[in-house]
């Protein structure tokens, strides 16, 4: 490859390219700014939908409140009747006293509550079971078998929040931006290729007697390329700062609103849901791909090598 | 030192390289003749390497530069000078920059190249036009940068492809001394050209190039065509 002297001649003159072709340079990290911008948007779109999406499928559940005064062995049988259906996931039970404790420690501070709570000779709380499925549209077939099967008798109520309709159009939301956003990034991909491959080969137009004799006289192909290829990480370097400049305010102030509005109680930034250092890498290893496909296109067509 | 074994170049099916077999030792002063189009071109252009042979061999202290991988011709390049008729240096820079960027390209020192330039420039007779840029110096002088920049390697063989083609009969009369004077010091010089006569003044080793095929060789020979 190069040793040290040549690296720094060849890092120093792919700068000179940048600084010496300002438009060009200008023109070319712009087309990649706004690829990464895209990209970036897709992703938060994407990480946003997706998460909402789950926050909300964890919140839908059957509850079936029993009778009052119904014996733990029916109950059991009752559980096990629905444990037995392929379609169930998970089944809590929460006896009538544990509902009762439940209820108290939730409303420990509010003292009209729990003054009219001391006051009841005799716990006024159903046992419940909560069914949770595999998928959501077992949800309706589980809570009717309840509500009309053998054991409705003995039933008080099942209730089930449907938030089915809810979570099919965030997953459609969620289809649209994959296959919209993914189109969009590909059409920009190819603009920035485009783009960068023509700045660069009009820096090598513009080189061409230096590069034609820096052949003759017997320099490496790595040192021909090192330059163009200098000035393509100089591309990615500022079309990722300037794209981090722009999210910033996405981050700081959008994202905290949105997460309100979903989930106040969420710690966006941690719990391995989205990593902003992590996007940050993504778009520069985006942009360094680009750029550098661009320019072994432009160097293996214009310098045969 | 080279030697060419039935050397085949085609462009396009046509032949421009037929059959040419040839060995130039160490130290020789080779003129090459031929009327433009007769191949002389191509078979500087062979020894390069800026052209691929489509038959028979060459061989450059007994490696065969057919089969030298892309990635080590720049270090052939380096053991060989050239120069051309359109001479090829960059307008931008002076001519201490001219020979110092072919030594920068190819990894030296600073300190070696503020050393070795102005010796080279001084052996080209050109030690006081250093700061000039090649439009202030006339073509002759031009020339002897250019020649200064391909000897700036060291090289062993030094090819000179028409060098003298521009220029009017004192200057070329100045880059041939030059070319007879590095001959002396020891590198072999492959000149091609069809100035007649400059080959006659030489009195030096001759090869005639007619389409493709070596015509004629003579030792200490004269333009005969």
């Amino acid at each position: 490859m190069l040793d040290s002297i040549s690296f720094f001649r060849v890092i120093k003159s792919g700068m000179t390219n940048f600084i010496r072709n300002p438009w060009l340079s200008a023109a070319a990290t712009m087309v990649m700014t706004i690829t990464l911008v895209i990209f970036s948007t897709l992703f938060l779109l994407f990480t946003l939908t997706n998460y909402s999406i789950r926050t909300i499928q964890n919140t839908v559940d059957i509850s079936v409140y029993f009778k009052l005064g119904l014996a733990e062995e029916q109950i059991a049988k009752i559980k096990s009747h629905v444990e037995s259906n392929s379609k169930v996931q998970e089944v809590t039970y929460v006896s009538a006293q544990q509902a009762f404790e439940d209820f108290k420690t939730r409303h420990a501070n509010d003292p009209l509550i729990t003054s009219s709570l001391n006051e009841l000779t005799e716990n006024p709380l159903p046992a419940t079971l909560h069914i949770k499925t595999h998928e959501l549209s077992d949800y309706p077939v589980v809570a009717d078998d309840l509500q009309n099967g053998q054991y409705k008798n003995v039933i008080d109520k099942v209730n089930f929040e449907d938030n089915r309709v809810a979570i099919e159009r965030l997953n459609r939301v969620l289809k649209f931006i994959i296959t919209f956003g993914l189109g969009l990034v590909v059409i920009f991909s190819i603009i920035a290729i485009l783009v960068i491959y023509n700045t660069i080969t009009l820096t090598i137009y513009n080189r061409r007697e230096e590069v034609e004799i820096m052949r003759l006289v017997g320099a490496t192909n790595w040192y021909i390329r090192g330059p163009f290829l200098t000035e393509s990480i100089l591309y990615s370097l500022f079309s990722t700062l300037i794209t981090t400049g722009l999210l910033l305010p996405i981050f700081t102030r959008v994202i905290p609103k949105i997460i309100d509005y979903v989930n106040p109680q969420l710690n966006f930034y941690g719990n391995n849901i989205f990593n902003p250092l992590f996007l940050i890498l993504v778009l520069f290893a985006l942009a360094l791909a680009l750029s550098i496909v661009s320019m072994f296109l432009a160097t293996r067509k214009y310098l045969k090598i | 030192m080279i030697k060419f074994q039935s050397v085949v170049k085609e462009y396009n099916g046509q032949k421009a390289l037929d059959g040419i077999s040839l060995q130039i030792h160490h130290g020789e002063f080779i003129s090459l003749v031929g009327l433009s189009g007769a191949g002389k071109s191509t078979l500087l252009k062979l020894i390069i390497g800026e052209e691929k042979i489509d038959g028979g061999k060459i061989l450059i202290d007994d490696v065969d530069i057919s089969h030298v991988r892309k990635a080590d011709l720049p270090y052939l390049r380096r053991k060989i000078g050239m120069v051309f008729q359109d001479i090829k240096l960059l307008p931008k820079r002076t001519a201490f920059e001219n020979v110092a960027f072919a030594m920068e390209v190819c990894g030296h020192t600073l300190e070696k190249i503020k050393k070795e330039v102005p010796q080279i420039l001084e052996l080209v007779g050109l030690a006081h036009k250093a700061d000039s840029f090649p439009h202030e110096i006339s073509g002759g002088e031009q020339q002897r940068v250019a020649i200064a920049r391909s000897l700036s390697h060291r090289p062993v063989l030094l090819l000179a492809d028409e060098p003298t083609g521009n220029l009017d009969e004192v200057n070329a009369m100045e880059v041939l001394d030059l070319l007879l004077k590095i001959n002396e010091l020891g590198t072999t010089v492959i000149l091609a050209t069809h100035a007649s006569d400059l080959v006659n003044k030489i009195k030096k080793r001759v090869i005639t190039i007619e389409e493709g095929k070596i015509t004629m060789e003579q030792e200490k020979g004269k333009y005969k065509l």
